[in-house]
């Protein structure tokens, strides 16, 4: 069965939350190796959630709720807090499409406007839809093994591919060396300036994998800023009807 | 015949409802309770405030057995006669067949694909700027069928005159290489009253809106016609554009240029029609319109809309400012000036030969989210 990307608002939280509890040896494995590694754990059939967005500016914090489903590259979010309640988002493959509650309409995004902060937030609608591969989209490297809250971790930087159109070009993780769990992960401009900082708070064993419930996004031009992203509630391979991930099911 | 449009749908209601197994511990109530103090300045110098208040109410009932219940009350203030009134925004029962959604009541209509005007909508005025109006909100029957996850053909019944004058429309959408095209036919009903006789009008409208590099394009073509061999025609352009500062803030561009037959103004703009100008109502009106809008932070935004008269060069100029305070708590404020020489567009006149134009508008107030 084809295994995808899922959606866990969202792609680059994804990409360093899940992890196996298989242990491995680190002297026989590529940076490659470790990223597979890491993100064969990332990949499911099905996924379906609910979760908290909590967006903070200085001493002001905002917080959004939602439920998510995600299905191979397809997904569908819902806000359910008061003011955005009934605002849901589709993404099929590359085009993503919102759906305005009172008005009852649903509008395609223009491209341009992937790179913006979803509903306020750190995280932009380009996060959200990166869902390829990363060994797909960068070159990874060993560059260093360290320490990381109490943790002996990998240090991998991926460069973006030449050709290959992706939201950051350089990113470094750390990744648990034990439990392949990324804990932490910066992106880089291609100028060298950090964009973007995502750091694990909690980790928690659901139905059988390591799950990050509660992480962090800073956006790093900003200051006295962040986007704490938790998963209160979180089950895999459940079944989703083809259809809803489709305009129709956006009504 | 409203009246007994309301009922029948009512009715549908609560036998669904009822004949369920949907908890009422699960039917939520929220909406978005709107203060605003609102002033407006004339040419000559006269002033008057007043302050609006309005109420938008909806009760959430979770689907049940492929039905699907919506009910939103919208209590306000009339600006006429300054007394509190009432109209349902939604009231509409849906159901999902396999391969067919019906909906049956008083439910929104409108066909925006993120043009700030759009020439080619169910109801000319539907959405203006982003702001919603009365129009959207009709008494209908719409079937709904899609044909795979992006293509569709919706035909709706509208009933906002009662049953004899029945408003037809059927509407197709599709993506093709990324774009996000519609294809629609209206028939307007013929208006009958003691004063005036509208016969019956019909429009063709194409629609399409995506990507060309780093740029937002769309455009909309409407055919307007009473008899099909003479019609005119209605033009919309439009492209935006987001630029993004090192600082990570953002600034948003929107270009949109409007031509159509004058006559169509007054629904097409809503309540910003300041009509009565010099312009030949069997000619076309070209407008241009920008939006600019940047975000401060993640909680506060500043835009400026602007809408000009390209026959004429009026103007109006419509800054905006918005913060969101707390979770549920949201300041705005708006501003319109209209400029312009005398008897244009947008400038200084008489509007029926009666009532004065305004110089400029405000207004500032506090949404409350629950």
């Amino acid at each position: 069965m084809q295994k995808v990307k899922g959606f866990l608002l969202i792609g680059i939280i994804m990409s360093i939350l899940c992890s196996s509890l298989m242990v491995i040896t680190a002297a026989e494995m590529t940076a490659e190796e470790i990223i597979n590694k890491r993100d064969d754990n990332e990949y499911f059939d099905t996924a379906q959630m609910e979760a908290e967005m909590i967006i903070a500016s200085g001493s002001r914090i905002i917080t959004k709720t939602m439920v998510a489903m995600t299905d191979k590259k397809n997904s569908l979010a819902e806000f359910t807090n008061p003011q955005d309640r009934g605002t849901k988002f589709l993404k099929r493959e590359d085009d993503l499409w919102m759906f305005f509650p009172d008005a009852e309409e649903i509008i395609k995004i223009s491209g341009h406007m992937l790179n913006q902060g979803m509903m306020g937030s750190d995280f932009s609608y380009q996060d959200v839809m990166e869902s390829d591969k990363l060994t797909d989209l960068y070159d990874f490297e060993i560059i260093k093994e360290e320490e990381l809250d109490g943790r002996l971790c990998y240090v991998l930087e991926g460069i973006a591919k030449e050709g290959v159109k992706v939201s950051y070009y350089r990113r470094v993780s750390w990744v648990d060396k034990e439990r392949f769990i990324g804990l932490k992960e910066e992106l880089y401009a291609q100028s060298g300036r950090i964009l973007k900082e995502t750091k694990v708070n909690k980790i928690e064993e659901i139905e059988g994998r390591l799950i990050a419930v509660d992480s962090v996004m800073e956006n790093k031009l900003r200051k006295d800023t962040y986007t704490q992203f938790i998963i209160t509630q979180i089950s895999f391979n459940p079944e989703i009807p083809e259809e809803t991930f489709s305009l129709q099911n956006l009504r | 015949m409203k009246k007994y449009f309301s009922i029948i749908t009512l009715t549908m209601m609560f036998i669904s409802f009822f004949t369920t197994t949907t908890s009422f511990a699960k039917v939520d109530i929220g909406g978005e309770l709107n203060i605003t103090l609102s002033g407006v300045l004339f040419r000559e110098g006269e002033a008057l405030a007043y302050p609006q208040g309005s109420l938008d109410l909806e009760l959430y009932i979770p689907p049940f057995d492929n039905n699907q219940i919506k009910s939103a009350a919208y209590l306000y203030t009339n600006p006429t006669t300054g007394q509190m009134d009432f109209m349902f925004k939604k009231l509409y029962f849906r159901h999902k067949f396999d391969k067919l959604q019906l909906t049956v009541g008083r439910q929104p209509i409108s066909w925006s694909f993120g043009s700030m005007l759009n020439p080619v909508d169910f109801s000319l005025g539907s959405v203006v700027m982003d702001e919603e109006t009365g129009s959207k909100y009709q008494n209908a029957i719409e079937a709904y069928y899609p044909i795979n996850w992006n293509s569709s053909i919706t035909a709706i019944a509208a009933f906002s005159n009662g049953f004899k004058n029945v408003k037809w429309a059927i509407r197709g959408r599709t993506t093709l290489e990324g774009y996000d095209l519609t294809l629609n036919y209206v028939r307007e009903a013929e208006q009958n009253s003691t004063e005036t006789m509208i016969p019956v009008s019909q429009r063709i409208g194409f629609s399409a809106k995506g990507d060309l590099g780093p740029f937002g394009i769309y455009g909309a073509i409407g055919y307007n016609f009473e008899d099909i061999d003479s019609g005119d025609f209605s033009f919309l352009a439009g492209g935006d554009y987001s630029y993004y500062f090192e600082s990570g803030s953002k600034i948003y561009f929107q270009l949109e240029y409007l031509s159509i037959k004058e006559e169509r103004l007054s629904s097409l703009l809503g309540s910003l029609a300041l009509l009565d100008s010099g312009l030949d109502s069997e000619s076309n009106a070209n407008l241009f319109l920008t939006r600019t809008s940047y975000d401060i932070n993640e909680f506060s935004a500043i835009s400026l809309f602007t809408i000009s008269s390209l026959n004429d060069f009026s103007t109006i100029i419509m800054p905006n400012y918005s913060n969101q305070i707390s979770n549920s708590l949201t300041f705005n404020c708006s501003f319109a000036y209209f400029s312009g020489k005398e008897n244009t567009l947008f400038g200084p006149g008489l509007i029926g030969g009666i009532q004065e134009k305004p110089k400029m508008t405000i207004e500032a107030g506090f949404i409350y989210s629950f």
